[in-house]
């Protein structure tokens, strides 16, 4: 019966032929490591965002008058709501902590040059896509943390040279955090960069397909790639096929991943849920030593580091292009950690200072 | 690894069979609690009474309420006298209407005809309305 | 392979580090904003200054009231901050010290006045700083019965009855207010429980402002069964709790088989690899 479908399917759209092509016929590199499964276990990650997020939508309410009512409802009064909610809470800590790991080893192994200057551009939007659903799903539960969060956030524009009020204004929708921030955060959350991060996931995947998985840089084989001027998919002729040798690997990844998962969501769900999480937003107490999300310290230290807010800003803003166009900037052919002294030392000195900001704005 | 084990093929099969057995038993954990998410919750209100003030319903006239999460209609046909019906019309499932110059029910979608007691007086519905039980307790009638 | 697998995992436990720190932190109280009255008295030496020191360590300061809650006057101007005209009320007689501090605590205060020592008050009985001190006032428990501070009076012998009495019921209600603020660290809604043992706490508090031995007797079985029933309702999200834990492991357990039956399924095809 199966058989007879796929036929039916096979004589109209070649679906064998797709299949074969996009499996055993794909081939990646021999040496490959667990570090090139990272977007798999994104993808599932994100996959499931979805699916928890949809959930939500069920019997959440986008009112700054019933919104934590709403939420306290779906974790304490639905059937398995807490479960829910919970996975969605961590899910989106887990997405970050994922995409900076994926982020990190594509920049050790210098996989974002040049062909693959698309990839990287399309994934560095992706990650800050992330961070953006981060901070926008943060308001909705519109409690003291988020509407805090939200108001310190967008307080940050303000920095801008001459239409900073006005822009921090159009940010929230109203002079200071309230309904119409709510609602705005609420339409970003759950359709537009939902909508955006398919969309742009889709030209990832088509970049990472069109061009061929990199060779990881490692061992005595490795070599420059040599790149042409004319287009030309990465083969690798004696390579392992992608189904289904490689996304067995894949697979114990994303079980791994998924172990951590449901580990933090039963056992410590706190961790990601601060108490100023629990109590209703009050727009006219705010909480003492209030501090943003982990992968936020960085950008809220640099804020207090210069004398200025607009230098702050202005520092964050350079570092973030500068990561968004490295591979225009980094354009030397080798790829080998070993043979690129100066991009591992900024690296490992980059990402050490960067630890080092956030734990002294997560203390100061 | 010793090459005195099984063919990789072997245990390619064993190891398969394994996942998908695992597979199925962590959806089914993922399942239920998917289900239970998503099932109705008990109202809790199967046996409830509800109360409406006697004054609500007049003589010759019908008061439509929520019993039990789905709408019924109480009538007065004759002093002192109530009638607690389903408001659902049994053909499907619109709300019926009260005609009071007729006394009587009609169904706008089909133009099904009910008694004051819920019988079929005409058009398509298949089985009369289904009645409550109604009493008088005070000044409040009492349906369920 | 494996090398770059257990450096993945190491990255993953150093990047979830900042998380359990950056959410540690207790429940934060409501503190008193900044007020005239603690800007003039907090830089004061001696018997004007000594207050503002004493009330921050006190539980009045915790729930957030200020000087002004008792004393009165106006918190937010300084040339009329102690003028009666904004209502200062300033420092009560020793025999006036149950009502300046019954306007707020209000049964207590009734059933102090109705008891041994409320009767005695104005002839060297005790009043509420007696026991409770000024401004440094703790959360009252049932250390404030001893030994040293009865005896200034009369001997300890009633007093330690008493206190006998109310240690168990004081020991289960400081019990339900930790667990209830834990099982609140997790999400879940436990205002209405909270509620109910603390009205149930303030009636039992009151109640032994009677010092009478049989009246307390009488009102702790009362007290005991109303958080008999809030304790039965925590030990039932508990056990959910727990529930929830159990099959949170399986899964867990059930994920890593998962992931090892995937990494020897790699493995099948490796050696394979490794032929062609």
């Amino acid at each position: 019966m199966l058989k007879r479908a796929v036929d039916w399917l096979d004589v109209r759209l070649g679906v064998r032929e797709l299949w074969q092509e996009n499996t055993s016929g794909y081939l990646v590199p021999r040496n490959i490591n667990a570090w090139y499964s990272l977007g798999t276990v994104l993808l599932a990650l994100f996959g499931l965002q979805f699916l928890t997020g949809i959930l939500l939508l069920i019997h959440y309410v986008p009112d700054t008058e019933k919104a934590f009512g709403s939420v306290e409802t779906i974790v304490n009064a639905v059937p398995y709501g807490w479960l829910i909610r919970n996975l969605h809470a961590v899910g989106s800590n887990l997405i970050v902590v994922v995409l900076l790991l994926h982020m990190l080893s594509v920049l050790f192994m210098g996989s974002y040059k040049r062909p693959r200057e698309l990839t990287w551009l399309s994934g560095f939007i992706l990650f800050n896509l992330g961070l953006g659903l981060c901070l926008t799903g943060y308001l909705l539960p519109w409690s003291q943390l988020s509407f805090w969060a939200t108001t310190v956030a967008t307080d940050a524009a303000g920095a801008v040279p001459v239409i900073g009020p006005k822009l921090v204004e159009f940010l929230r929708g109203a002079p200071s955090v309230g309904a119409p921030t709510l609602g705005r955060f609420f339409a970003l959350h759950v359709v537009v960069l939902p909508g955006a991060l398919m969309g742009l996931v889709g030209f990832h995947l088509f970049c990472v397909r069109r061009c061929g998985i990199s060779v990881p840089p490692f061992g005595k084989d490795a070599k420059p790639a040599r790149v042409g001027t004319v287009f030309d998919h990465e083969k690798h002729p004696g390579g392992i096929p992608f189904f289904p040798n490689y996304t067995a690997e894949e697979a114990a990844m994303v079980c791994f991943a998924l172990a951590v998962l449901v580990a933090v969501t039963f056992f410590a769900p706190q961790i990601f849920i601060p108490l100023d999480a629990l109590e209703p937003a009050n727009p006219f107490v705010t909480p003492e030593h209030i501090k943003p999300e982990w992968y936020f310290l960085w950008a809220y230290q640099t804020l207090k580091i210069f004398p200025s807010k607009l230098i702050g800003l202005a520092a964050q803003g350079a570092l973030m292009t500068f990561l968004a166009l490295l591979p225009f900037i980094d354009r030397g052919e080798e790829r080998r950690p070993a043979k690129r002294p100066l991009f591992v030392t900024c690296y490992v000195l980059g990402l050490l200072l960067l630890i080092g900001i956030s734990i002294w704005g997560r203390y100061s | 690894m010793p090459q005195n084990e099984l063919p990789s093929s072997q245990r390619r099969t064993f190891l398969t069979v394994l996942l998908a057995g695992l597979g199925t038993v962590l959806g089914a954990m993922a399942a239920w609690p998917l289900l239970r998410y998503l099932s109705p919750r008990d109202r809790g209100d199967a046996d409830t009474k509800v109360t409406l003030a006697r004054d609500k319903v007049p003589v010759g006239g019908a008061e439509f309420i929520d019993f039990r999460g789905r709408p019924a209609v109480i009538l007065q046909p004759k002093p002192g006298e109530f009638v607690a019906l389903t408001a659902v019309c049994t053909h499907l499932g619109c709300i019926v209407k009260w005609v009071n110059e007729k006394q009587e029910f009609l169904c706008p979608c089909h133009g099904g005809r009910f008694s004051t007691s819920g019988q079929v007086l005409g058009g398509p519905p298949p089985k009369p309305l289904e009645s409550f039980n109604i009493k008088l307790d005070g000044d409040q009638l009492v349906i369920g | 392979m494996m090398h770059a697998k257990g450096w993945l995992l190491a990255g993953c436990l150093l990047l979830l580090l900042p998380g359990p720190v950056f959410s540690a932190g207790e429940e934060a109280p409501t503190i008193p904003r900044e007020t005239v009255c603690l800007q003039c008295h907090g830089g004061m030496e001696g018997r004007l200054g000594a207050p503002v020191g004493l009330w921050k360590q006190s539980i009045h300061r915790q729930n957030g009231i200020s000087c002004h809650d008792c004393h009165g006057g106006d918190p937010t101007d300084f040339a009329m901050a102690m003028s009666p005209e904004r209502g200062f009320r300033g420092a009560p007689e020793k025999a006036e010290i149950p009502a300046f501090c019954g306007r707020c605590h209000i049964g207590v205060k009734d059933d102090y006045l109705a008891s041994k020592h409320g009767r005695a008050l104005g002839k060297g009985g005790p009043q509420c700083v007696t026991c409770h001190g000024n401004h440094a006032v703790v959360k009252a428990s049932p250390d404030l019965i001893n030994d040293k501070d009865c005896t200034r009076c009369h001997s300890f012998e009633r007093a330690a009855r008493i206190k006998a009495a109310l240690t168990d019921t004081d020991r289960i209600i400081s019990g339900l207010e930790r667990d209830l603020a834990d099982l609140r660290r997790l999400g879940i809604a436990v205002k209405k429980m909270r509620g109910e043992v603390f009205a149930k706490r303030n009636e039992f508090h009151r109640l032994f402002h009677t010092v009478d031995v049989n009246k307390v007797h009488q009102g702790t079985a009362a007290v005991q069964k109303s958080l008999g029933e809030v304790a039965t309702e925590v030990a039932g999200i508990r056990s959910d709790l727990s529930q929830r834990k159990l099959w949170g492991g399986i899964a867990i357990v059930l994920l890593l088989v998962a992931g090892g039956l995937c990494l020897l399924l790699r493995r099948t095809y490796h050696d394979e690899e490794g032929k062609g």
